[in-house]
């Protein structure tokens, strides 16, 4: 079997560390999309390939001989996958299959049940006030997408950081986030080597939130603020925090540092003309080089069930 | 008065541009959300200082008309002039139930996008850290973090 077939599946392993590199120097927007965009890519070419497996595998079971359309001799020249890979990748992708229609299933009933109940509340309200101290603030996804904020987070908040927090929902809302990360979630179950790359695209869409709300304000500190307050509000109560900084910090603070420093301006153009465009344009012929390698194994197969058909 | 320390923190966006155009549905947004900061009714006057010093004042008054009709704020008279106040009644009370319901389940981290995820206790720190820095130095807005929160 061509090497290239196994290209898509292994491919997460080297692009992970690449787009971890690009993420942060991306404009979030670019960022999001360039991750969405790979990681669908990567989950078909992974699917593609469990595919050809599957057919290289079964080819030498006796059954597709059976039918006298192959001759058994020309097809054990083709280097063909053994019989266990080719029964491995058909339950992998029996699995993955599966595994994304469960997913689909189970998030859909989630936002189902969840629009329902908030169906009573708002009505045809996009913005739902709910009489509650505890601080907190979320969207419910959807074409007709609902922001939820508790009275709580409200008062914790000045005027101009309100502002902020409903600019921030309202961009999740307007550019459809919950859609990219469905995409997302669909590919990691396609590959689970995606999995790490799930975090960096959660953080990426909310970076590209913050930023298109500092957008629609004109605020930045004010949207840097409401993160920070939001935060500590939802922790008080907890005890007082011990320990060192030694960890990597956590979205929030990062959030809130990247909105205390200037808006990031590397988009498309200053891309093309700097090194981090370099790790961009390696990144991206990686994973169109991994689609390629698909479609050559693709051929690599049929060029080899062709040749072993039995004329006549 | 609307907001926590509204008149003491709005100076400092002398940084901040006034915001873009904003549509109706925002307008209408941002005027209940400062009734529900505020804690306590408030006229249509003190409405337009806080959330739009560019807005017109009838702007305002229709608006809260609006949200009137849509039965989530009430009026009352205070005096002379009308104030105004957002109603908590069972709609409300049912989002809360919502919010109980899909918090026991793994989905909601998929369904909901949260404004801030949880901090870990080292993120706490770092994050006073990071905003006790960018706080300019006169105003006791440092004290704001500090265990301050959903309060009352």
């Amino acid at each position: 079997m061509h090497f290239a077939v196994y290209v898509p599946l292994l491919a997460p392993l080297l692009l992970l560390p690449c787009l971890r590199l690009l993420a942060p120097q991306l404009h979030p927007r670019f960022a999001s999309w360039l991750l969405m965009i790979t990681m669908v890519a990567l989950g078909l070419g992974s699917t593609a390939s469990l595919a050809i497996l599957t057919a290289a595998g079964l080819v030498k079971l006796p059954v597709a001989q059976l039918t006298g359309r192959w001759s058994a001799e020309l097809l054990a020249q083709y280097d063909a996958v053994g019989l266990p890979v080719g029964v491995g990748a058909a339950a992998g992708l029996a699995g993955s299959v599966v595994a994304c229609g469960y997913t689909l299933a189970r998030w859909a009933r989630a936002l189902n049940r969840a629009r329902r109940e908030l169906g009573e509340v708002a009505g045809d309200a996009a913005f739902t006030v709910v009489p509650d101290d505890t601080p907190y603030a979320y969207t419910l996804p959807g074409s007709r997408g609902k922001i939820v904020v508790s009275s709580g987070m409200l008062r914790a908040l000045t005027t101009a950081e309100r502002r902020a927090l409903l600019a921030h929902e309202r961009a999740h809302l307007e550019s459809r986030h919950d859609l990219i990360h469905c995409l997302a979630m669909l590919a990691v179950r396609l590959n689970p080597l995606l999995v790490p790359l799930r975090a960096t695209l959660s953080y990426t869409i909310e970076r590209w939130a913050d930023e298109s709300a500092v957008r629609d304000t004109g605020d930045r500190p004010a949207a840097a603020r409401a993160i920070g307050k939001a935060a500590l509000a939802a922790r008080a109560g907890s005890r007082p925090p011990v320990g060192s900084l030694a960890a990597a910090a956590g979205p929030v603070p990062r959030r809130v540092q990247a909105l205390l420093r200037p808006a990031p301006v590397l988009g498309l153009r200053g891309l093309l003309r700097s090194f981090v465009g370099v790790i961009c344009a390696g990144t991206i012929v990686m994973v169109v080089g991994s689609g390629l390698a698909t479609v050559e194994a693709a051929s690599d197969l049929n060029r080899a069930l062709e040749t072993s058909e039995v004329a006549g | 008065m609307v907001g926590h320390g509204a008149p003491r923190q709005e100076p400092d966006a002398g940084n901040s541009a006034t915001p873009n155009r904003r549509g109706p549905g925002q307008l209408e947004a941002e005027i209940l959300a400062a009734l529900w900061a505020a804690g306590e009714p408030v006229t249509a006057a003190v409405v337009q200082r806080e959330v739009g010093p560019d807005l017109a004042y009838t702007t305002v008054v229709t608006i809260l008309s609006r949200l009137r009709d849509k039965g989530v704020l009430a009026r009352v008279r205070t005096g002379r002039a009308y104030a105004y106040v957002p109603i908590a009644d069972e709609p409300g009370l049912a989002a809360r139930r919502m919010r109980r319901v899909l918090d026991s389940e793994a989905d909601r981290r998929t369904v909901l996008a949260r404004f801030v995820s949880d901090l870990s206790s080292a993120d706490e720190l770092l994050l006073r850290a990071v905003l006790d820095e960018s706080v300019p130095p006169e105003g006791p807005s440092p004290s704001e973090g500090r265990g301050r929160g959903g309060q009352d």
